[in-house]
């Protein structure tokens, strides 16, 4: 399975030239970018492992591919990706955030059910180990 | 690291076929660096042999980007600098000129200058100095690296010194990162040999030094005059051969430094002619708001005899 | 009523009081020097008086109808501080281009309204006067809201910063598309085209205005095989989704009944018609606001009252009320498809949803700065008529934070259900990306829609049946106002 989180899980996997300018556009809205790998991507975990703090005050993309390339290094079978902070009065949370590597085995989810009342069903996406 | 997915269809873009030849002159003026230039020349007093350093240097910079647009060079040239001199010669103004020159020739992205000593790169405790750095490195990324009395980084005497940390991480990105940033280490020149002896990765990492000399005498004036007026006053005929009496004086104390010294003396002597007319009280006109007089520079500790 | 005669200056108190008809602004609701005071709302009414009626006077009539006035002077005015109850018109101008036409500007004292009550603001402010004999048309342009008031709502339940956070979804439009046909299919069925819309790539499928229980489909059944179809295609992309459960119903018991159910089946979101009312709209964004629910609202009827240019109100006034009252998601038009709308008075009503403040931006239609006090922001929503090659388009017109939702562009997909998502999602995400490259979409969209259908069928497949589809007829509501050429 293909996790489709983040914006562009549909194009084929973003370069790093891609990337690059991803990062480019949004510093150029004045947003700090960060960087977060899990190998938990469940939709309901919303805290992936911080690589770093969120870099303020950069002026250009090379210091995040730095980063990118040295998580990317350490942590090759986890899902990476770029967070862009807007602390602008009324935003202040993420503007842009997208999938920047994947490991090589995606993660696959199944659905529990259990059966109550009225034919309702009570749902539960579980992590199906690879 | 293997590159990691296929580029997208249809967005790369083919390189353009090389050219056969370039005209030196009009990339000259295409890239806009004779303004900056100029406004070294003009803005910065004395400096002859930096000026002609930079000169040097732009035209290098010059040529090695024809070099590459006719293919005759393909790697990114190394161009980390040391500029070695006393306090006050002009080090960090010429590394912002640097920036921009860089800059409009295509070597860095964004052309600013971050400035940094010791403090901002090395840390307190175990864990503290790489973040520590990299952060530096992240922000000074698309721009110009300036470490002032970067022999601070290398303590011997401590064996558990962090700075050392502080250095390899330099010297990976200052290696590995030349598309992404230019850095510059400044300092004593004495004292920058005794660094560059220690540490040999910075000395054949280094493609350039600048050696900024000590202003003399009239040049030290003519500096006073410049900040003088850029600050809307004049000094009067008195207070003229009262500087120049300082400047001379000045020199031999521990702690001269050159052009620092003089704006440190001037923003003094402003003080003491406000207390001057406020003390005379009664109507002032503008010349005399304006002027300063030789008594403002004579009360100096560095003129007065027991000094 | 007679025809009026030129309308003077106000009285002194015994002639004004004495027993007969006045003017009205005779009576005091005309007040050519009134200053707006800070705690002060204002309206802003475009008027067609009847032939031979001043348009001072007329001005004066509708800021009386929809404040103090009756037709005749009453005595017992006189035991209340009856001036400040009065609304003033302040300034009256003939409408740029539109022969017969007024703007008319009313202020209304912070007393005269409920706090919190959208019910009481409309009683007042469109409560008798667009039937007054006098005037000819009336429409309700835009409102001023002053802090004061606006604080006395919590407008929406989640906004568009929350919706994200929860949705886990930034920096790009959201997809949506609403379930065909829209009258017919059983509950099973239905559940089945949600099922391949989300797991095709869609963010939200919809009940469309009209689905609420009827014979074919219980709404229970309903909910139930809707949420199936949201969990398995939640589990089959790892992203979270949802389906607009519409719990319009024939009253509140019954609407809080199926909200309840849907918040125990695990949506995210409920759906609720503009024709339930004011008051229904505030009580479920209350619910929404208790429940952690995303609160969408379908702008159905909006139609019947917005669409003329001179009778009515505005679509801008319903958009200001329902972000006061407080919901999540509000249908505002797509502009390039099959319903009405004119860009810029579109992008108007976009930036009253989505701007913590808003300029005065006369193209646009907004006639006043409002500062929205930090209320949150409405997710507008794109919907009739729009399909993948509009979506350069759509980008650059509406920006980020909206959705779009591809219905028949996404369902009537000649490689299924699925393809059509495909399609969509891969025109937006390549759209999304090549922008913020910093190319020009409005250029370059046909041409980076193209590239990308290279490598994607279902985007080719998509761009061949729809791709020179347009709904080009000239809007009914257009902007008085256009940009005057000044010498370059």
């Amino acid at each position: 399975m293909r996790l489709t989180q983040g914006a562009f899980s549909f194009l084929p996997d973003l370069t790093d030239t891609q990337i690059s300018a991803q990062i480019e556009f949004a510093l150029a809205q004045g947003w700090a970018v960060s960087i977060e790998t899990t190998d938990d991507p469940h939709p309901r975990n919303t805290y992936w492992d911080m690589w770093g703090m969120p870099m303020f005050d950069l002026k250009d993309a090379a210091g995040v591919m730095m980063e990118l390339k040295a998580a990317r290094t350490a942590l090759p079978e986890r899902y990476i990706r770029i967070n862009a902070f807007d602390s602008t009065r009324g935003w202040e949370t993420v503007r842009l955030a997208f999938i920047a590597h994947r490991p090589p085995v995606e993660a696959r989810f199944a659905l529990d059910r259990v059966e109550a009342e009225g034919r309702v069903q009570r749902y539960a996406l579980r992590r199906v180990p690879a | 690291m293997t590159m990691l997915a296929d580029p997208m269809p249809g967005t790369e873009t083919p390189a353009p076929p090389l050219r056969q030849a370039l005209n030196l002159a009009d990339m000259y003026r295409d890239s806009e660096i004779g303004p900056l230039l100029a406004e070294l020349d003009r803005d910065l007093i004395g400096l002859q042999p930096v000026k002609q350093r930079i000169r040097e240097i732009a035209a290098y910079l010059l040529v090695t980007k024809a070099r590459r647009e006719l293919g005759l060079e393909t790697s990114t040239p190394t161009l980390h600098m040391a500029f070695t001199g006393n306090p006050g010669t002009g080090k960090t103004t010429v590394a912002l000129r640097m920036a921009g020159i860089l800059h409009r020739l295509g070597y860095v992205r964004r052309g600013h200058l971050v400035s940094v000593t010791r403090d901002d790169l090395v840390g307190q405790y175990i864990g503290h100095t790489a973040p520590k750095t990299k952060e530096v490195l992240k922000r000074a990324m698309g721009g110009v690296l300036f470490i002032d009395e970067a022999y601070y980084l290398y303590r011997p005497e401590n064996e558990k010194d962090y700075g050392q940390e502080a250095i390899e991480i330099l010297l990976q990105v200052m290696e590995n990162q030349r598309d992404d940033l230019v850095v510059i280490l400044a300092g004593y020149a004495d004292r920058m040999q005794t660094f560059f002896s220690a540490n040999p990765g910075f000395r054949s990492r280094i493609a350039h030094h600048i050696d900024f000399p000590d202003y003399d005498d009239e040049e030290l004036l003519r500096i006073a005059d410049l900040i003088a007026e850029k600050e809307g006053y004049r000094f009067d005929e008195g207070a003229r051969a009262a500087l120049a009496d300082y400047v001379a004086a000045r020199r031999n104390r521990p702690d001269f430094a050159n052009a620092r010294s003089i704006r440190n003396a001037f923003d003094r002597a402003r003080l003491r002619q406000a207390i001057r007319l406020f003390e005379a009280g009664g109507e002032v006109d503008a010349d005399a708001l304006s002027t300063i007089t030789a008594a403002e520079i004579r009360s100096s500790r560095v003129l007065s005899r027991d000094g | 009523m007679t025809v009026m005669e030129k309308p003077t200056a106000k009285m002194d108190a015994k002639k004004r009081y004495s027993a007969g008809v006045l003017k009205y602004a005779q009576m005091g609701y005309w007040d050519g020097d009134y200053v707006p005071k800070a705690t002060d709302l204002q309206a802003l009414f475009r008027i067609t008086p009847q032939e031979g009626v001043d348009p001072i006077e007329a001005a004066a009539a509708v800021a009386g109808e929809s404040s103090t006035a009756t037709w005749t002077v009453v005595w017992t005015d006189r035991l209340t501080a009856c001036d400040s109850y009065r609304a003033k018109a302040f300034k009256v101008e003939p409408v740029p281009n539109q022969p017969g036409q007024y703007f008319c500007w009313v202020a209304y004292d912070l007393v005269l309204f409920e706090e919190g009550s959208i019910a009481n603001l409309t009683a007042s402010i469109i409560g008798n006067v667009f039937s007054f004999k006098p005037l000819k048309a009336a429409r309700l342009e835009d409102m001023y809201f002053p802090p004061a008031y606006v604080k006395t709502f919590k407008g929406p339940p989640t906004g568009i910063v929350v919706e994200r956070e929860r949705l886990d979804k930034f920096g790009r439009p959201l997809l949506g598309a609403t379930i065909k046909p829209k009258l017919g299919l059983s509950g099973k069925n239905y559940g089945r085209v949600v099922y391949e819309g989300l797991a095709g790539g869609l963010d939200f499928t919809k009940d469309d205005e009209n689905i609420n229980s009827q014979q074919f489909m219980h709404w229970r059944d309903r909910f139930l095989y809707c949420m199936e179809g949201v969990m398995r295609a939640t589990a089959a992309t790892g992203e979270t989704k949802g389906h607009y459960l519409n719990i319009t119903a024939g009253t509140m018991e019954e609407m809080y009944r199926r909200a309840q159910f849907a918040r125990e089946m695990g949506s995210v979101i409920v759906m609720v018609d503009l024709v339930i009312g004011w008051t229904a709209i505030q009580s479920m964004a209350e619910w929404c606001r208790a429940n952690d629910m995303i609160l969408h609202m379908h702008r159905a009827g909006h139609g019947t009252y917005t669409r003329q240019k001179n009778h009515g109100v505005s679509f801008r006034v319903i958009a200001k009320w329902l972000r006061l009252a407080g919901v999540d998601h509000l249908h505002t038009g797509t502009a390039v498809g099959k319903l009405e709308g004119d860009p810029m008075t579109v992008q108007g009503y976009y930036n009253v949803c989505r701007e913590t403040k808003n300029a005065v931006d006369l193209q646009r239609g907004l006639f006043f700065e409002q500062d929205w006090c930090d209320l949150r922001k409405v997710m507008p929503v794109a919907s009739g008529g729009i399909h993948a090659g509009q979506m350069h388009q759509l980008l650059h017109l509406f920006g980020d934070d909206v959705v779009m939702q591809f219905g028949g562009g996404t369902i009537g997909h000649p490689m299924g259900i699925q393809a059509g998502a495909i399609a969509n999602r891969v025109a937006m995400e390549t759209m999304v990306l090549a922008r913020n490259e910093g190319r020009d979409i409005m250029a370059e969209g046909p041409e980076i829609l193209r590239d990308a259908a290279k490598w994607c069928k279902p985007l080719e497949a998509a761009l061949t049946t729809w791709g020179n589809v347009t709904f080009d007829y000239a809007s009914t509501d257009t902007s008085d106002y256009v940009p005057t050429p000044v010498a370059s």
